[in-house]
């Protein structure tokens, strides 16, 4: 990474910091959000970024874009950043025009499309309520809709983070354009990547509480990291924050070079392991407050639990290596150590 | 501290890493070796060293005046990682070639490197690692062997332990007590030695693997002489000399790769099958290696840089969380693929099964143990 994209992520990372307490994270569940963070993001830019600067984005490449949403992980700020992100990177893949205010996205099958009018119903779409637009795939289009036309009736994650049923019933596109297969593929693995960053920036982030509340916590005495077994949970969330990290950030090279070959894949099947351990782990350390609304890491913790579940699943990338392996000759080794293999391009 | 570089091979790195594994695979059909798990610690095979020694694949990072070939950290970790992925046998020439040369290179004085560093690229001539004693396992700063001045060298008497592959080498770096030990500065007064293994003085004994097999030993020392210019570094400066090669020893693809054969013939079994649900299940594995070295490439990357300081916790870390997998790859793959583990047995799933299983106790506890590393990574976590 460049030393300028170093400070843009320096920049946003303390406008996080600061603006994202405890209490902000808080007030999702009174199903309220950050509307002044998220102006704070318009107003650097940071809403277009990867958004060509010829189409009036802020430029940036996927990169830049993937580090904002691990930052936006690892504060657990409560607004669309990667939602509206994702879904102008969708509509960037159809070609079609990109847009200014909050929206989100569907890869859910179920939709219907007919005479330029779509119906059916999508479960669990994040953040509908307080978006303007919604981008869909439909039968291999991708389509722009207006959240106008559409019913939406409020429900939430385990973590409190909103997610909606959206009924759409003849319900106009607004722009729409048809994909390939591959570029549908591609689709699912920069949804899965930018799920790898929310969850590489909530893992950082209770590894990091998890350290400090070691540091402050005493018992017989003394401090609860000077205790073997304690050492050894503090040390079991260090090498999983370190291999997600690596993971991330290989998975962006991956994606920046344009030759994403199972990168992806591989992060994403790791990343079951690492939220197992380090939501029990992490729990385990901090003891009885660390069940409490009180403290803040049950924001990290329920997060990982939420995510986990939402989109392109582990199982389905675990498929896909599988059907890889069961349909290609190639060493398995050979296959390992291939890091310039297919290039999947939009 | 726990941002690492990532890696990106280049074209030629590429085309090395298929030179080496073509010619690995010309030798096994060759007959020269059969692969084996876990063979870069208990394949030995002087002639085969020597093969890769004439290669130029020994200390081929060192300058070239002592017999290396300035290439990269990266271009040796590729060459690494195909030994260990062929499981050729490398293990004579392993140790001399990760640490002492480095060790060498680093604090050696001009006439050590002369003398040793040339013979250890021809695959010539090895060296055991002297550290373990009885009583000094985790607790390592309590070594007792010690060395007392006299005229000209050192007179070194005590005993070294799990001393690997002894009875094959040339030398041992030992690393022995030269001032008295005091209970508050235990990490003072310890001094790097080589040892002739032929000298007069030094016996070295057998311990039985528990498979039966000669790998480890006792050496013991009565009264050997060890002159002056045998010293590495400073005298007093031991401790600090042996930490700095530990990043080296404790990051490498060898702590990730010992059982890769069984992941590579599980994957091939499962394949015959067309057992998807079996190898989606082997996917996991796959994904929990793919993790892990990345981590370890980032070290590798990291060291060449120079950056060590950096180094201390993910190198730890790579050592205890990838011995942790290469010992749970047997216990994966046998509940997805039948088998009847046999050192003997024909079937090459059976046998790098049963090689798995049986080396696996030693992964965990050779080169420091989990629990040492895992200790060592929570103090570096807090102290930050």
């Amino acid at each position: 990474m460049s030393e300028m994209k170093e400070m843009i992520l320096d920049v946003a990372e303390r406008m996080l910091e600061d603006h994202v307490t405890k209490d902000v994270v808080d007030v999702l569940e009174k199903g309220e959000w950050a509307k002044d963070v998220w102006k704070l993001f318009e107003d650097n830019g940071m809403i277009s970024v990867a958004v060509p600067e010829e189409k009036g984005g802020a430029g940036g490449d996927l990169e830049d874009l993937l580090n904002l949403v691990r930052l936006t992980g690892k504060y657990a700020a409560p607004i669309p950043f990667a939602e509206t992100t994702f879904a102008n990177f969708l509509l960037e893949t159809g070609n079609l025009e990109t847009v200014d205010q909050v929206a989100t996205y569907s890869l859910q099958e179920g939709l219907s499309l007919q005479n330029g009018q779509i119906s059916g119903t999508l479960d669990n779409v994040p953040w509908a309520r307080h978006a303007k637009h919604l981008v869909a795939l439909v039968q291999k289009q991708i389509a722009l809709i207006d959240l106008a036309d559409a019913t939406i009736q409020p429900g939430s994650n385990m973590a409190g983070e909103p997610r909606d049923t959206v009924i759409l019933n003849n319900a106009k596109v607004q722009s729409s354009s048809l994909l390939t297969d591959e570029q549908i593929f591609h689709l699912k693995s920069i949804e899965t990547a930018f799920k790898i960053a929310l969850m590489t920036g909530a893992i950082e982030k209770i590894n990091q509480l998890s350290v400090q509340y070691s540091k402050e916590r005493e018992q017989f005495g003394r401090p609860i990291h000077r205790f073997q077994l304690v050492q050894y949970q503090i040390a079991q969330l260090a090498g999983e924050t370190a291999i997600a990290l690596a993971a991330f950030n290989n998975v962006c090279a991956a994606v920046q070079s344009d030759k994403v070959l199972h990168e992806i894949a591989f992060a994403r099947i790791r990343f079951e392991d690492a939220i197992t351990t380090v939501t029990a782990v992490s729990h385990q350390l901090h003891a009885a407050i660390g069940t409490t609304h009180e403290h803040a890491l049950h924001q990290y913790t329920r997060r990982l639990w939420s995510w986990r579940d939402e989109g392109t699943s582990a199982d389905y990338w675990s498929g896909h290596i599988a059907d890889y392996l069961l349909n290609h000759d190639d060493d398995l080794w050979a296959y390992l150590t291939k890091t310039t293999g297919a290039a999947v391009k939009n | 501290m726990f941002q690492l570089p990532t890696v990106q091979f280049t074209e030629e790195q590429e085309a090395f890493r298929l030179e080496v594994r073509n010619f690995l695979q010309e030798h096994i059909k060759k007959g020269t070796f059969t692969p084996k798990c876990d063979s870069w610690l208990s394949g030995v095979d002087p002639s085969f060293s020597k093969l890769i020694g004439e290669k130029g694949w020994i200390g081929m990072t060192w300058p070239k005046k002592y017999g290396g070939q300035e290439r990269s950290t990266i271009d040796r970790y590729i060459l690494t990682e195909e030994f260990l992925a062929s499981g050729a046998p490398v293990a004579a020439h392993w140790f001399a070639d990760r640490q002492t040369g480095p060790l060498l290179l680093r604090y050696g004085t001009e006439e050590q490197k002369q003398f040793f560093l040339p013979k250890i690229a021809k695959g010539e001539c090895y060296f055991a690692i002297g550290l373990s004693e009885p009583n000094s396992g985790s607790d390592l700063a309590s070594v007792r062997t010690r060395a007392e001045k006299v005229e000209g060298g050192w007179i070194v008497n005590g005993q070294k332990i799990w001393t690997s592959n002894a009875h094959i080498c040339h030398y041992m770096i030992a690393l022995v007590r030269t001032s008295p030990f005091d209970g508050k500065y235990k990490h003072a007064g310890l001094s790097q030695l080589i040892i002739d293994l032929r000298a007069e003085g030094v016996t070295i004994v057998p311990i039985k693997f528990l498979t039966g097999e000669h790998h480890f030993n006792e050496v013991f020392f009565d009264n050997v002489f060890v002159p002056d210019n045998m010293v590495v570094g400073e005298i007093g400066n031991g401790w600090e000399q042996g930490l700095a090669e530990l990043a080296f020893e404790r990051s490498g693809p060898e702590r990730i790769l010992s059982t890769y054969l069984l992941v590579d013939e599980l994957v091939q079994e499962l394949k015959r099958q067309g057992n998807k649900e079996g190898l989606k299940q082997a996917a996991k594995l796959l994904s929990r290696l793919w993790g892990l070295r990345n981590l370890s490439i980032g070290v590798a990357k990291l060291l060449e840089s120079g950056d060590a300081k950096n180094v201390a916790i993910p190198a730890s870390l790579v050592k205890a969380i990838g011995t942790k997998f290469e010992q749970s790859v047997p216990e994966v793959a046998r509940l997805l693929v039948e088998t009847y583990p046999k050192l003997d047995a024909e079937r090459k799933f059976d046998r790098y099964m049963a090689q798995s299983i049986l080396h696996s106790p030693g992964f965990t506890i050779r080169g420091g143990t989990t629990e040492i590393l895992y200790g060592m990574v929570a103090k570096g976590v807090v102290a930050k």
